[in-house]
């Protein structure tokens, strides 16, 4: 019974939608265990309900926060993205991660490029970073994906972290890279889809 | 969507936890009374346990509240039902704010919240959780009418006292009258 609703954002194979009680058990399983491990974990099963507790409460303080990605057809859960930033973070995060039997199937692109727009177009953000641990070369990659680059020059949280910074969203839109990023999503939801002039060799 | 319900009593009002708690709950988790409860906590932790006390709201369907002077509005703890993951059982709960002691906020605050736990949740008993040389907790649960009944060990907040409320029907017998 929060105090304000969280915004449901439908995308071509997706739901996203707020944390609830009934999504808790795949947030434990990855938080206590090694998987965990670029993401401050592993916790203990009583710091992992808080902090499940206080994705839900993020969305109350910040006005935005983490949602939990579904499957739009079996309603599964299958990771969780979206704007993060508790108190000792220098700017306002885009953070993903996707439960581990689900991996590689472009989900945690296809919501973070939702997640992303949602905040450029609803909330008027700036812009966005990530902070990503170095050896977290898969979230590096999807960073890489969504046309962040490493800000050198930019604070980090703690400082075994790197700052990418996110394309602006005038540099987004109408973009090559937008174009790509809707390119890949669509590959993914149908692998034989191929777009028109693709080239053969 | 429910909304966290607002109670009121003679001079509290306990409504949900917000934004503007991030100052108050920061100062309370900086300074030393916050050791009974699992601080000191930094900035970042601090912020992170506001998160978790709304968050609690959505999980179980009750939490803590923020206490306000209805006089003044200052807001002077944080009182309410707490059960995290691997809490023995549903908890009433009170943090008074550091200045605020020696007034009877936190009783008169419990109260209320036992008795919603009581009479709008259904609960038929509940407990609170006491570090053993937090004296003023202590004296809080014992002028509820609680009794000190066992003991229970936390992995990150270590020994603490459980003591046990009267139950609704003791309170409807003659107990002390829980809304003031």
């Amino acid at each position: 019974m929060p105090h304000k609703s969280i915004p449901v954002i439908e995308t071509k194979r997706l739901v996203l939608r707020g944390p609830e009680a009934d999504d808790y058990p795949n947030f434990k399983s990855t938080f206590t265990s090694y998987r965990a491990r670029f993401m401050g974990g592993p916790l203990n099963p009583y710091e992992t309900w808080m902090l499940y507790a206080a994705e839900i409460g993020h969305w109350q303080i910040r006005g935005y926060g983490m949602w939990m990605i579904h499957d739009k057809r079996s309603d599964k859960p299958l990771g969780m993205a979206g704007g993060w930033k508790p108190a000792q973070w220098p700017e306002a995060e885009i953070a993903w991660i996707i439960w581990p039997e689900t991996a590689g199937r472009g989900y945690a692109l296809e919501a973070t490029h939702a997640a992303r727009r949602y905040f450029y177009d609803t909330l008027g953000w700036a812009g966005a970073v990530s902070y990503l641990d170095p050896k977290n070369l898969d979230s590096i990659r999807l960073a890489e994906r969504l046309g962040a680059k490493k800000d050198p020059e930019a604070a980090t949280v703690d400082g075994n972290d790197i700052c990418y910074r996110h394309p602006a969203p005038a540099a987004l839109r109408n973009s090559q890279l937008a174009d790509g990023i809707a390119l890949e999503i669509a590959h993914y939801s149908d692998p034989k889809y191929q777009p028109e002039g693709y080239a053969l060799d | 969507m429910t909304s966290i319900p607002v109670l009121t009593t003679e001079r509290l009002t306990l409504r949900g936890p917000d934004a503007s708690d991030v100052a108050p709950i920061t100062t309370f988790y900086a300074s030393e009374r916050s050791h009974f409860v699992g601080g000191p906590k930094d900035a970042d932790g601090a912020w992170r346990q506001l998160g978790t006390e709304i968050g609690h709201w959505t999980l179980r369907g009750y939490g803590r509240w923020m206490v306000d002077l209805s006089a003044t509005g200052a807001t002077v703890g944080i009182v309410g039902l707490w059960n995290p993951v691997g809490w023995p059982e549903p908890e009433i709960g009170w943090d008074l704010f550091d200045g605020f002691e020696g007034k009877g906020y936190a009783t008169e605050a419990a109260a209320a919240a036992r008795a919603y736990a009581y009479d709008v949740l259904g609960w038929s008993t509940a407990i609170s959780l006491v570090a053993p040389d937090n004296t003023g907790s202590a004296a809080v649960a014992s002028r509820l009418g609680a009794v000190l009944e066992s003991s229970f060990d936390h992995a990150k907040l270590g020994h603490l006292q459980v003591w046990r409320h009267p139950g609704p029907d003791d309170l409807e017998n003659g107990g002390m009258g829980a809304y003031a």
